[in-house]
């Protein structure tokens, strides 16, 4: 297969979807969702590695995909879009609301683009693409606690953006060349990693939910329209879980230390994954648990990546396979008990009151300006009248006081008194000088 | 006079001329001054093509008329002021097209476009400046033709507000001409010169040449509303919003921030500038006023309030780069210049229309509008996230060169600042994006004007939609040829290499 | 060599506005055509001779035949010329004014019959003075001048403008008299009149300290130097509205012209405390002009205060003894000259327009006057010196020459000044924009008063981009050249 068709089918995969996006462009299509992965499947089809460079996109970016592990991951996202989609399509047998759509496909070039991107820059765009396009999708498809999820996840997201963007912007002042690869080297040759390091983990691990900073997911996981919840699994998770493998110096660097603390965290994920499951007891909650213990199982094997850079240039490719399974995993068990449910095997929570007050992060913004309203409007008001008030009085006496002097200066005995003085003066002081 | 030293005086006048004559059109010509207008702006589009295209391969384009003994009146086309140029050139065309449909059958038409075609001469003279005394002259013609505009609507709190501006900008102003007075009997020489023209100076004049850095500087700061200088500039939003927008995005903030980057760059020299100790201070300033104005515009509930405090942070960006001594932060500050405004303007173009068409000034009456105009609110979007600092948009690309540029001048916690300014952007502008995406509207907007089956008016729409999609393709396309991008990187090629 | 025939244009411009005034006296119907061909001829004169001085240099005339010492002498060279072509360009721009002021239909014909020969014997005077080469002959015109200003303030009638022209009157006799006693002492002690001579002759002595006194501080109550500026106001603010503008640029403007010559070159013995003192009141006056303008309820009071501070600009210079000091203050006299023009103009069209110049009732008023408020508007920024404009030019030398000298402090009261009537320009100007629903009985101007306060504001304006013009004037004949060696 020669380039330019292959280079331009790597580029329609994430335009396709852009494209369709707007709901002019596709009003013609009977079923757009499906017609936007059409080029992913394309591609799949495709046997070997294509890949192009695009000098002049941002700072130079690229989309490409390799042999193994990367295709494998586009088709396993490409089969739960597929599915997802016909969910969209199916849960009401009614055409869905065009902005679901429009978000759906939103998150779906995202993702396929996350997927493609062989460089930082690139990654990071399409990942906070599909961070926001998939916050929208949750908020334009769900109730009232998926809104609240929506917005726990939203502040993750930002946050998580934000240590990204530093991270990014110390491989780039290290490295120069923003490829994965040269990233890869540039990040392990370097004196002090640390910054950088801390910064990858903690904001995939945000974006992921891996625990302690799972906030959002049990959360999303309760109540999301099928169609969504099943791609909780393959679209932030998965992509998140990708994000540790292709930013992270692994296989480049050892540290034990840091790899032990990974590996006890992600052991301590996977114990309260098991505990919260069985303590919570409500099969509801059981893909996110799931989904907690599967990460948590990720960590460790990311731990111990770190700690140990032969064993992972062994075993790397593992990880591809546990986001594929902890993507199609998660999945599965969301149509399991989506179709219990539907089936009445577990009783809805209809009973409990919808809790609709925003969440905590919310509050504390909210409060502060009431504070701000109350404490400092109040006094500014006060200080302001005062000042104008004082301000008036001032103007007054100053105009008072000009008015009168200058009335003074204009009678006809003090301007010849002045006027004498003056004489007097200017022959003193011609005088003095000369003297 | 042959055409290389015309050009820049071609550039002023048309603006001007046009200006000139749409002051005594009679009210109801319409059609002609809407004419002038649009062949002013898309002639001064075509000569700075002409302009930029000579600078790119070497011309020399100045003119020179001499003002006192000594001293000129010097325009000249070099590489920095070609940025801020096609800046002011490309969206001034677009706002008089926004503008047409916004006054449309409003009264004092004449004299609004009279004093907007000055508004932008002064803007073009401000930028294609070639010494100190001739920034000068425009930078105080700007703040005259500004004001007109500012009080337009001629209600009590218009008036206020002009006379807040006038407050601020006259005394700045006169900072500005003690300074570069001084300057001038130090110095003997006011002409801007890559790398400054004052580092060759007696070394017994540095005490002096800080107190004259500071005078310019905080003349200057009032219009690029530098803390705590910029108390004006929320009060002025009171203007029509092609006001505003013109206002934020191109004319007078810019002129502010734009002439602190040739005080740093071609009077003082960055690295004089740095030898002098007055760098770390300015971007100390700089990074305050961001934080501090997301912070304040976190707490308005007015949208254009909130937007102009938005500028007040988003402006320091630029001076911020510039102050952080290094080529990748100079790149980060001069770009921003450009993308600032592009994206500034796109919101005050979206606020213009929502309250032009249902009424609607505060963030609270937002719920549900997206529904009813789509394609404005798509225009917003694009223009926050921006501001936001999300890749692949313009302001990703400021965003990142700031950044790389701080960690490359050693001065990491230029980051933090960043940092914590994206996330108070984001605090400001998601809730305005959800409510008006995700929340119920209203039964009944304020005050809707229908425009048939469209939104609004095709005058007001598009401005937007093509700033908006300027927004996109500035941060996509960063590295294409001709980029604004590449335009700071051959600038700030030359201010570095020696 | 020269296209310029070679006539003695200094007598010229002195006979020409003479032969003008007898005219409209003899012929009051057709005093219009008369004054205007007057001033244009004038306006001519006034080129020729700067022809000349360009070509040849300054001038000397022996009026006469006689020369010094005790012929009548005139001498032009690069500062007299600056100061004729201020008189000729202001002058023109208000006899064309006034064509319109004094010939409106409802207009009393007996005021414009006194107006016209007035004027031209007024500027006659003006040319005179700024030409004479003596002390003497400079009382005589500066005697005259200001008779015949007091006689067009009177014009105005009423009781405002008779006490107005009466406090004109004696203040104008106590100046002079001031003057001719030290003409007389000085004339005593080394036997001259003429300036070149007692320049040679002058050495200090008691005689010379008392003559200088008298002179300067009679010189100084003309010039209304605070705080004796008391008879300005009134008598500017309740003269009919050229005569305002004649009077604020340029009769005030002559004694300062007088002061000049005799400080460069009679006095030319540095006297640091005196020019300190000189300096002093002008900064005062600067800002006491300034603030009392800004608290003025009238119009016209206003601009009349407003003359006041910018005559302290030109004091400024004294202290500062610097070539470009004495430069700037002289192109401040020549845009104030201009523009104070304009904007008295702009107030006789708002006056006659709305029959009122209340500030806070304006809004009613120049909504309609579109070209008068923008007149007005053009000539405060040349009054608040915000470039590009004449102030600006002389502000900027003013305050180059400041600190040139170490004595920025000038500069500071510079810029104070300038905010000051920065703060009562927009205070007027604002009015533009206001919303005003009241209707309002006017009268319309005539189209060439409108224009005429349109184009003298334009002038100041382009003051601005063509200062090298009228600043390379000024260096014919040297006349700062002693203060530049020193």
């Amino acid at each position: 297969m020669n380039t330019v068709p292959s280079a331009l089918l790597l580029i329609l995969v994430p335009l396709l979807p852009l494209l369709l996006v707007f709901p002019a462009l596709r009003s013609r299509f009977s079923r757009p969702c499906y017609i936007a992965l059409l080029p992913a499947l394309i591609l799949l089809a495709v046997p070997q590695a294509v890949s192009i460079d695009l000098p002049w996109l941002l700072m130079g970016s690229g989309l490409g995909i390799d042999d193994g592990a990367g295709r494998l991951l586009l088709a396993m996202s490409v089969l739960l879009w597929a599915v997802a989609a016909s969910l969209l399509h199916s849960v009401n047998g009614k055409p869905v609301d065009d902005r679901l759509t429009s978000c759906f496909l939103l998150t779906l070039a995202g993702n396929l683009g996350a997927i493609l991107a062989t460089d930082l820059v690139g990654f990071f765009t399409f990942s906070s693409l599909m961070g926001y396009g998939f916050y929208a999708l949750l908020i334009a498809g769900g109730g009232a606690e998926t809104r609240r999820a929506a917005r726990v996840y939203l502040v993750c997201l930002i946050v998580a953006d934000l240590a990204l963007f530093e991270a990014l912007l110390i491989a780039a002042a290290t490295a120069r060349d923003l490829d994965f690869e040269a990233v890869r080297q540039a990040m392990a040759q370097s004196a002090s990693p640390g910054l950088y390091l801390s910064m990858v983990l903690a904001g995939f691990a945000l974006k992921a939910g891996i625990w302690p900073l799972h906030f959002w997911l049990p959360l999303a996981f309760r109540s999301f329209p099928p169609a969504v919840a099943l791609l909780l699994g393959a679209v932030p998770v998965a992509i998140a879980l990708l994000g540790f493998v292709r930013w992270l110096p692994l296989g480049e660097v050892r540290l034990p230390a840091l790899g032990l603390i990974i590996q006890a965290m992600g052991a301590a994920a996977m114990f309260y994954a098991i505990l919260a499951a069985a303590k919570r007891a409500q099969p509801i909650r059981l893909p996110a648990c799931a989904a907690i213990f599967a990460s948590g199982l990720f960590t460790t094997f990311l731990g111990v990546g770190l700690g140990d850079p032969v064993a992972w240039n062994r075993h790397g490719n593992v990880a591809y396979f546990l986001i594929v399974f902890l993507g199609s995993g998660v999945a599965v068990l969301v149509i399991i008990t989506g179709w219990r449910r539907a089936r009445g095997h577990y009783p809805t929570m209809s009973g409990k009151p919808v809790d609709d007050s925003p969440p905590w992060f919310e509050r504390w913004s909210g409060a502060l300006t009431r504070w701000a309203a109350q404490v400092g409007g109040l006094s500014r008001l006060c200080a302001a009248w005062r000042a104008k008030v004082g301000g008036l009085r001032q103007i007054r006496a100053w105009q008072r006081a000009l008015h009168g002097s200058e009335r003074f200066l204009q009678r006809w005995a003090y301007a010849i008194t002045l006027f004498l003085l003056l004489g007097i003066v200017v022959v003193f002081a011609g005088a003095s000088s000369w003297i | 006079m042959s055409w290389d030293s015309a050009l820049p005086l071609f550039v002023l006048a048309s603006s001007l001329l046009p200006g000139l004559v749409i002051f005594f059109l009679p009210e109801e010509r319409v059609a002609i001054r809407t004419t002038l207008n649009l062949a002013g702006a898309v002639l001064k589009l075509a000569l700075v093509g002409v302009m930029i295209w000579g600078v790119f391969h070497g011309s020399h384009y100045e003119t020179r008329l001499p003002l006192l003994p000594g001293l000129d009146l010097l325009l000249r086309a070099d590489s920095l002021s070609m940025l801020f140029v096609v800046l002011s050139s490309v969206l001034w065309l677009v706002t008089t097209v926004y503008a047409v449909g916004y006054l449309e059958g409003s009264p004092n038409r004449s004299r609004f476009f009279g004093f907007f075609s000055l508004c932008v001469t002064a803007t073009i003279g401000v930028a294609l400046a070639g010494n100190l005394v001739t920034f000068l002259l425009f930078y105080e013609l700007l703040t005259l033709a500004t004001y007109p505009l500012i009080v337009h609507r001629g209600t009590d709190e218009a008036r206020r507000a002009g006379r807040t501006y006038l407050i601020y900008t006259i005394a700045g102003g006169a900072l500005l001409l003690i300074g570069t007075a001084w300057l001038y009997t130090l110095s003997g020489t006011l002409a801007f010169t890559a790398r400054g023209f004052l580092s060759g100076l007696d070394e017994s004049h540095n005490g002096v040449l800080v107190v004259i850095f500071v005078l310019l500087i905080a003349g200057l700061g009032v219009k690029a509303a530098l803390i705590p200088l910029h108390g004006w500039l929320p009060q002025a939003m009171v203007a029509a919003a092609p006001v505003s927008a013109l206002l934020h995005a191109v004319a007078v903030v810019k002129a502010g921030a734009f002439g602190i980057v040739r005080v740093v760059y071609d009077v003082y020299g960055l690295q004089f500038s740095a030898s002098l100790g007055v760098t770390l201070p300015l971007a100390i300033v700089a990074a305050v006023t961001i934080i501090y104005g997301s912070m304040r515009a976190l707490f308005q509930d007015d949208l254009k309030r909130r937007l102009a405090f938005s500028t007040v942070s988003q402006v320091a960006y630029i001076v911020l780069g510039i102050t952080i001594v290094g080529p990748l932060a100079a790149v980060g500050g001069l770009v921003h210049l450009v993308h600032q405004g592009v994206m500034k303007i796109t919101l005050f173009f979206c606020a213009g229309n929502l309250a032009e068409t249902l009424g609607i000034h505060n963030v609270s009456e937002m719920n549900g509008v997206g529904r009813r105009m789509p394609w404005t609110m798509v225009a917003f979007t694009v223009a926050a996230f921006g501001m936001i600092g999300t890749p692949p948009l313009a302001g990703f690309v400021s965003k990142w060169y700031l950044g790389l540029g701080a960690l490359d001048g050693g001065q990491g916690w230029v980051i933090f600042v960043l940092a914590g300014s994206s996330l108070l952007n984001a605090a400001y502008f998601l809730p305005i994006l959800y409510a008006a995406w995700f929340k119920a509207p209203p039964d009944a907007w304020l005050a809707e004007r229908s425009f048939g089956g469209r939104e609004t008016a095709w005058a007001l729409l598009a401005p937007p939609l093509v700033t908006a999609f300027l927004t996109l393709a500035l941060g996509l396309l960063a590295s294409a040829p001709f980029s604004p991008l590449q335009w700071a990187r051959f600038i700030t090629r030359l201010e570095y290499t020696p | 060599m020269s296209y310029v025939p070679d006539i003695h244009w200094g007598v010229m411009v002195i006979v020409l506005p003479l032969a003008g005034a007898v005219c409209c006296f003899l012929w009051p119907r057709r005093a219009v055509p008369l004054g205007l061909v007057t001033a244009l001829g004038i306006v001519a004169c006034v080129a020729g001779l700067g022809w000349q001085v360009v070509e040849q240099g300054a001038q000397r005339y022996a009026v006469g035949g006689w020369g010094a010492p005790l012929g009548i002498d005139l001498y032009a060279d690069g500062l007299s010329l600056l100061m004729l072509m201020v008189a000729a360009v202001a002058g023109l721009g208000i006899s064309v004014y006034s064509c319109g002021y004094f010939h409106r239909p409802d207009a009393k014909r007996d005021k414009a019959k006194h107006f016209w020969p007035l004027w031209m014997f007024l500027w006659a005077a003006l040319n005179a003075l700024f030409l004479s080469a003596d002390i003497f002959n400079l009382y005589v015109t500066l005697e005259l001048l200001g008779l015949a200003a007091v006689a067009l303030v009177a014009l105005a009638g009423g009781a405002d403008a008779l006490t107005g022209a009466m406090r004109y009157l004696l203040v104008s006799l106590l100046g002079s008299l001031f003057y001719l006693l030290g003409v007389a002492l000085l004339y005593h002690g080394f036997g001259s009149v003429d300036i070149t001579l007692l320049a040679e002759r002058v050495e200090p002595s008691p005689v010379v300290w008392a003559a200088m006194g008298l002179m300067v501080t009679g010189l100084l109550l003309k010039t209304a130097l605070f705080p004796l500026h008391f008879w300005l106001p009134s008598a500017h603010a309740s003269a009919p509205a050229p005569v305002s503008a004649l009077l604020s640029a340029l009769v005030v403007k002559a004694s300062f012209y007088i002061l000049l010559r005799l400080w460069l070159e009679i006095f030319p013995f540095a006297n640091a405390a005196l020019a300190q003192l000189l300096g002093l009141l002008g900064a005062a006056a600067v800002l006491w002009g300034g603030f009392q303008a800004l608290f003025q309820a009238r119009l016209k009071m206003l601009i009349a205060y407003s003359t006041v501070a910018q005559l302290g600009y030109l004091f400024l210079a004294f202290p500062l003894a610097n070539v470009i000091g004495w430069t700037g203050a002289l192109y401040m006299l020549l845009s104030h000259a201009v523009a104070k023009t304009a904007m008295f103009m702009a107030a006789g069209n708002i006056l006659y327009f709305g029959g009122h110049d209340r500030i806070v009732d304006l809004d009613r008023v120049v909504q309609r006057l579109p070209l008068t408020i923008t007149a007005f508007a053009l000539a405060g920024v040349s009054i608040m010196g915000l470039p590009p404009s004449g102030g600006f030019i002389a502000k900027w030398l003013l305050l180059e020459a400041a600190i040139r000298a170490a004595q920025w402090w000038w500069g500071g009261i510079l810029i104070l000044g300038g905010l000051l009537s920065a703060a009562w320009v927009f205070k007027v100007v604002g009015y533009a924009f206001t919303q005003s629903e009241v209707p309002h009985e006017t009268r319309t101007v005539p189209a060439s008063m409108e224009w005429t306060a349109l184009v003298m504001a334009v002038v100041a304006i382009l003051l601005g981009l063509f200062a090298p013009w009228p600043l390379a004037l000024l260096e014919i004949g040297s006349p700062f050249g002693r203060e530049n060696a020193g």
